[in-house]
């Protein structure tokens, strides 16, 4: 299949005109390479136009009943499409055709036309109009990838619920704040079975697509090992991490913290992949950091053991994680807000509930940081331990 | 903005090895600067680099994984990086992170070159 033939309309109320177009391209014509319509007037020349959304290049009289050669033109002017217009007047007449170029007219012919001149005329026409074409496919293009762009992100914020049904047993709601790009921060929370629940916050080195990819597989491929052979989350990591690093030339990597509340007991079991250590907010308002697994990030070292972990948290104590958006944040004179100033903030929020925690601390690093550009996503994730869930024995 | 460059990487050549001095802050914006430089080091035929980090303020996990794919190069050709004189925040970093595993850290320079 040959490129369909490139469309030139030709507008004159005599027959000379037309005549001379079909004889002169007539190979150009056979071979499909161009495509001729013709119209009598302005009027029918638009209403060919209308029809014929592949033409782009015109050729038209100036003196016509109905609607003349000059009319056509503002209104080609006026409408949306790109169209050249190549004027034929009659020669001498460079009023007419001033008035033609000042209107927009890409070149002008003539009477009586020569030959020649009409051919060279026509093909530097058809090639303005294909260089316009080649601009405007790159530049919806453009746009096109934007609108993926766009997508990607809502694709990868609507897998991201913001809470965990409330129920009398746990408070669980998270937040995220991108920056301008796609980001690499994750965070995940769902039942693995009646009584517990996991808990996940991750950020992904680098940004953009590939990290957001990275996040995405990421958090597959703990959903899929937490809920099917589950055993601790040191297990699932070391899972996950084999599975990650067995293509990975990019060295992309993933810092995460995988925790399971088991709500009939209140024990926290984790396991920490190179994550920023997370706070548990006592009831009685002590901050202490959830002490570190020892392990590395995840997608870097194939056969890593992730080591295991268990704190016990009491009704009312919150489970608070976050990604270094919030401890690197930084003002407009390069200061960070950093631990102490979240641990701090958090000491105040003993008792609240997981959204005004998560509220307090977002409000706090944003009038931290003022007019400064915000360059990372934000995150953070609280699980606030209610009361214990009472196992009915069957 | 900022007046001058946040990052710049010099380079010494010692008789073992090629030292890097990493001046300022490693980030997503500025981590190209630290790579292009290993790299020039590669393609030189330079093949065993040790990071002088004295003067290093920051670094991002975009600027770790500079570091683990210098590390790799190094060993593709036969040679190594090391890297030394962290600040105690850039040691937590690498603590953190697990990096302190994968990497080898020494303390000083000297002790570094001392390794080779």
């Amino acid at each position: 299949m040959g490129k369909s033939p490139t469309q030139v309309l030709v507008v004159d109320d005599e027959e000379d005109l037309e005549l001379l177009v079909r004889q002169k391209f007539r190979r150009r014509i056979r071979d499909e390479d161009l495509k001729f319509l013709f119209a009598h007037n302005g009027k029918e020349a638009l209403e060919v136009l209308g029809e014929n959304p592949e033409v782009y290049l015109v050729l038209s009289d100036i003196n016509m009943p109905v609607m003349d050669g000059l009319t056509l033109l503002s209104q080609l002017a006026d409408s949306e499409k790109d169209i050249q217009a190549v004027i034929v007047s009659a020669y001498g007449d460079m009023k007419n055709i001033r008035t033609a170029m000042n209107r927009g007219a890409f070149d002008f012919l003539t009477k009586p036309i020569d030959f020649n001149d009409l051919e060279v005329t026509i093909e530097k026409g058809i090639k303005h109009v294909q260089a316009l074409q080649r601009t405007l496919e790159t530049r919806d293009r453009l746009v096109a990838v934007k609108q993926e762009l766009d997508m990607a992100r809502e694709v990868q914020m609507s897998f991201q619920p913001d809470a965990l049904p409330a129920n009398e047993h746990h408070d669980v709601k998270a937040v995220i704040i991108p920056a301008r790009e796609v980001g690499g921060d994750l965070y995940d929370f769902f039942y693995i079975d009646e009584s517990r629940i996991a808990l996940v916050i991750a950020d992904v080195s680098g940004k953009g697509v590939p990290a957001a990819l990275f996040t995405t597989v990421t958090r597959a491929l703990l959903r899929a090992t937490a809920s099917k052979d589950f055993s601790t989350p040191g297990e699932c990591l070391t899972m996950v991490n084999d599975l990650l690093c067995e293509n990975n030339p990019s060295c992309t990597f993933i810092t995460l913290f995988f925790a399971v509340l088991d709500l009939q007991t209140g024990e926290l079991s984790y396991s920490n992949a190179g994550h920023n250590p997370p706070r548990v907010l006592r009831a009685d308002s002590r901050v202490e950091v959830v002490p570190k697994t020892g392990n590395i990030v995840l997608g870097i070292q194939p056969t890593h053991t992730y080591h295991n972990n268990q704190i016990q948290l009491a009704p009312d104590d919150t489970l608070f994680l976050y990604t270094d958006g919030i401890t690197e944040a930084e003002d407009s004179k390069s200061v960070e807000f950093t631990e102490s100033r979240l641990d701090e903030r958090l000491a105040e929020l003993s008792g609240a509930s997981s959204e005004r925690v998560l509220t307090e601390v977002v409000d706090a690093v944003q009038e931290f940081v003022g007019d400064a550009v915000q360059s990372d996503d934000i995150t953070c994730l609280a699980a606030r331990f209610l009361a214990p869930l009472s196992v009915h024995p069957s | 903005m900022e007046e001058k460059a946040k990052l710049s990487v010099e380079a010494e050549q010692g008789d073992k090895a090629t030292i890097l001095i990493v001046n300022g802050r490693v980030d997503g914006s500025s981590v190209g600067i630290l790579e292009s430089a290993v790299q020039e080091q590669i393609n030189t035929g330079n093949k065993t680099l040790v990071f002088d980090f004295k003067d290093l303020s920051y670094i991002s996990s975009a600027g770790l994984r500079a570091l683990l794919i210098a590390a790799r190069l190094t060993q593709k050709e036969g040679g190594k990086a090391l890297f030394c004189a962290l600040a105690d925040h850039i040691a937590e970093i690498f603590e953190i992170s697990g990096f302190n595993e994968i990497l080898d850290i020494r303390a000083t320079r000297a002790e570094a070159l001392g390794s080779i």
